[in-house]
C-alpha cells in the first residue's frame, strides 16, 4: 500500500473510532427495556432530533448521487431542495398526534399505530414487509457506497467488501450497545462532520477550478448557451422532462413524511414542543444542499469525465492530486453520510419486524427483554442480509432504491386515517394499501404503461385512494341500511 | 388578530406552505426560477429562489410555532384557573 493510502486508511479509521467512542457512550442512561431501546425512553432532547433527523435524510446517496445529479442534469436536481423544504411540514401537526397517541397507548411503531388505530393486526405485517423491503436495499446501497468511496480513494488498496464490512460491523457494534440513542448521538457527530466537510469542499473546489462560484457559473452559461431559456436551465432540454420535476418532488415529499424510520421518531421525543421545534429548525439542515449543488456544478466543465456520474466528486479530489490528508477528510464525510443513515435503518427496520410483524401482526407474546433480545439478534441480521446483497449484487443499487419512495408513499392515505380519521375501515385501507404497492411495483417493472411520464407512486396512489374510497362506501352502506 | 382563538394563524401559515410547494416543487419554479446567470453571491437565480423560499419558511414556521405555544400555555393557565376554581372538575 502506498503511503498516501496509508494516510487516508488512517483517517478514515480515526473517524471511525470516533463514532464508535460515541455510540458505545451514547446508550449509556437509557433503560434495559424495549421502549429505552427502540424509543430512547421517549426522552429525545431537540438537539439530538434535530441531528437525528437531519443526518438521516442526507445519506451517501446525498453526498455521491446529488453533485451526480447536479453534474449531469443541472437545475433539475433543485428539486430535492424543494421536497426536503416542504416536506417536513406535515409532521409538524402529524408528529405531536402521534406522539400523543404513542404516550397513551405504548405505541413504539408507525405500522403498530395505524394498524391499532383501525383495528387490524394484519394491516402492521403488510407495512412491515413493505418497510423492510424497501429498507433493505436502502441499507445495501449505504454498505456498497462505503466501500466504493474508501475503494477509490485509497486507490484499490483496500477492497469494497472490506472497506463497507468495517464501517457497519462499527455500526452494528453500536446499535446493539445502546440502541436509537447510539444513532442518535453518533448522528451529532457524523452531521456536524459531513456539513463542516461539505461546506469546505462545497466552496473550495470552485474557487480552486474556476476562480469562485460566480464565474464558476459564468463560465458554465458561457459554456452551453444551449441550455439557457429551457424550464430547467443548465439542464439539456429532454433530459429531465418537467411532470419528472413535479411528481418526483411530489412523491419523495409524501414519503420524505411517511419514511417509518423518520416517523418512528415521533414515539422518541421528550414531548411535542420537541418535535415541533425540529420541524422548524430543520430547513436549516438544508442549507447544507448548497455546497453539495456546487460540487457537482463544478464538474461540469471539469478536463476529464468521471467514470460514472455519481463518483464526480472523488474523481476530481483524485485528479487534483491533494494532500493525502486532505482526501481522507472527504472519505470520512462521504462515511459519516453514509452510516447516518445505515444506522437509523437497521435499528428502525429490526424494530419493525419484531413489534409489527411478530408481535402485532401474527399476535406472538413477549417480555419486555425477549423483545430487546429479538430486535438485537434482527440488526445483526439484516446487517448481513444487506451487506450480502451489497456484495452479491453487480446491478445498479440506485434504481433499486429510487422505486423505494413509490411504495412508502402509499402509507399516507392509512396514516392520515389512524391520526385524523373518524371511520377507520382497517381492511379497506388494507386492501388499499396493497393496490397501490402492487401498481407501483407493476408501473416500475414495466415503465411502458405508466402514462405521460409520471412517477409510479403518483399512479400507486390514485389505484390506493380509488379502492379506498369505493370499499369504504361498499362497507358502509349495509350499516346505513340496518 | 393573532389572539389564541384567532384562525388567522392558521390560514396564513397554510397559504404560505402551500404558496411555498407550489413555488418551489410546483410549476411556480418553471415561471419563476428560470436564469443560469450569477445574482447574488454568485449563485444563479434558479438558486436563490428555492432558498429564499426556505428563508420563509423557516420564518413562518418559528412565528407559528410561538403562537402554537402562546395558544398551549393559554390553555394550560385556563386549566389551571379552572381547576382552582372547581376542585372537583380538575383532572
Amino acid at each position: 500500500m502506498s503511503p498516501d493510502a496509508w494516510i487516508v486508511s488512517t483517517v478514515a479509521l480515526a473517524y471511525l473510532a470516533g463514532c464508535l467512542w460515541v455510540g458505545m457512550r451514547g446508550g449509556a442512561g437509557a433503560s434495559d427495556s424495549a421502549v429505552g431501546y427502540v424509543a430512547g425512553d421517549r426522552a429525545l432532547g431537540p438537539l439530538v432530533m434535530y441531528f437525528i433527523v437531519g443526518a438521516t435524510v442526507f445519506s451517501a446517496f446525498s453526498f455521491l448521487a446529488t453533485p451526480g445529479l447536479a453534474y449531469t442534469s443541472g437545475a433539475a436536481v433543485f428539486y430535492v431542495l424543494g421536497y426536503g423544504l416542504v416536506g417536513f411540514i406535515p409532521f409538524y401537526f402529524l408528529g405531536p398526534r402521534a406522539a400523543r397517541l404513542g404516550r397513551a397507548h405504548g405505541y413504539i411503531t408507525q405500522a403498530e399505530m395505524v394498524a391499532h388505530r383501525c383495528s387490524h393486526a394484519p394491516l402492521a405485517g403488510t407495512m412491515a414487509l413493505v418497510s423492510v423491503l424497501s429498507f433493505v436495499p436502502y441499507l445495501a446501497l449505504q454498505i456498497k457506497g462505503a466501500g466504493l468511496v474508501v475503494n477509490r480513494l485509497t486507490e484499490g488498496n483496500v477492497p469494497e467488501w472490506l472497506g463497507g464490512g468495517v464501517c457497519y460491523a462499527v455500526v452494528l457494534a453500536y446499535v446493539l450497545k445502546s440502541g436509537v440513542l447510539g444513532v442518535g448521538w453518533t448522528n451529532v457527530f457524523q452531521g456536524v462532520l459531513m456539513m463542516a466537510l461539505a461546506w469546505a469542499f462545497g466552496l473550495w473546489l470552485p474557487y480552486k477550478l474556476y476562480g469562485g462560484v460566480g464565474p464558476m457559473f459564468e463560465q458554465i452559461a458561457a459554456a452551453k448557451p444551449e441550455v439557457e431559456g429551457g424550464a430547467l436551465f443548465l439542464s439539456a432540454p429532454g433530459a429531465k422532462s418537467w411532470s419528472w420535476f413535479l411528481t418526483s418532488g411530489v412523491i419523495s415529499t409524501i414519503g420524505f413524511v411517511c419514511w417509518p424510520h423518520l416517523f418512528m421518531k415521533a414515539f422518541s421525543a421528550r414531548d411535542e414542543r420537541t418535535l415541533r421545534r425540529t420541524v422548524v429548525f430543520y430547513p436549516t439542515f438544508m442549507i447544507f444542499l448548497v455546497p453539495i449543488f456546487l460540487i457537482g456544478f463544478a464538474g461540469v466543465l471539469f478536463p476529464t469525465p468521471p467514470p460514472k456520474p455519481e463518483q464526480v466528486l472523488p474523481h476530481m479530489l483524485m485528479s487534483l492530486e491533494l494532500p493525502a490528508f486532505v482526501v481522507g477528510l472527504f472519505c470520512a464525510g462521504a462515511l459519516a453520510a453514509g452510516m447516518s443513515t445505515g444506522d437509523a435503518i437497521v435499528h428502525a427496520s429490526a424494530s419493525i419486524l419484531v413489534r409489527d410483524g411478530w408481535i402485532t401482526a401474527l399476535g406472538r407474546k413477549l417480555s419486555s427483554n425477549q423483545e430487546r433480545r429479538a430486535v438485537r439478534v434482527l440488526v445483526v441480521v439484516l446487517t448481513l442480509a444487506s451487506y450480502a446483497l451489497a456484495i452479491a449484487y453487480q446491478g445498479d443499487l440506485v434504481s433499486l432504491l429510487l422505486y423505494a419512495y413509490g411504495p412508502i408513499a402509499q402509507f399516507l392515505p392509512g396514516l392520515l386515517i389512524a391520526l385524523c380519521g373518524r371511520r377507520r375501515d382497517g381492511p379497506a385501507v388494507h386492501a388499499a394499501l396493497v393496490a397501490g404497492v402492487a401498481v407501483c411495483v407493476g408501473l416500475k417493472l414495466f415503465p411502458q404503461f405508466a402514462p405521460w411520464g409520471l412517477h409510479e407512486g403518483v399512479w400507486g396512489l390514485v389505484a390506493n385512494l380509488a379502492t379506498l374510497g369505493a370499499l369504504s362506501a361498499l362497507r358502509s352502506q349495509p350499516k346505513r341500511t340496518e | 388578530m393573532f389572539g389564541v382563538r384567532s384562525r388567522v394563524p392558521h390560514v396564513l401559515f397554510a397559504l404560505h406552505s402551500s404558496v411555498a410547494a407550489w413555488c418551489v416543487v410546483g410549476p411556480g419554479y418553471r415561471w419563476w426560477g428560470a436564469s443560469a446567470r450569477p445574482f447574488v453571491f454568485g449563485l444563479p437565480w434558479s438558486l436563490v429562489w428555492p432558498l429564499i423560499w426556505l428563508a420563509l419558511v423557516f420564518a413562518s414556521l418559528l412565528a407559528y410555532e410561538r403562537w402554537t405555544r402562546k395558544v398551549e400555555d393559554a390553555n394550560e393557565r385556563a386549566a389551571q384557573a379552572d381547576g382552582a376554581r372547581n376542585p372537583a372538575s380538575a383532572p
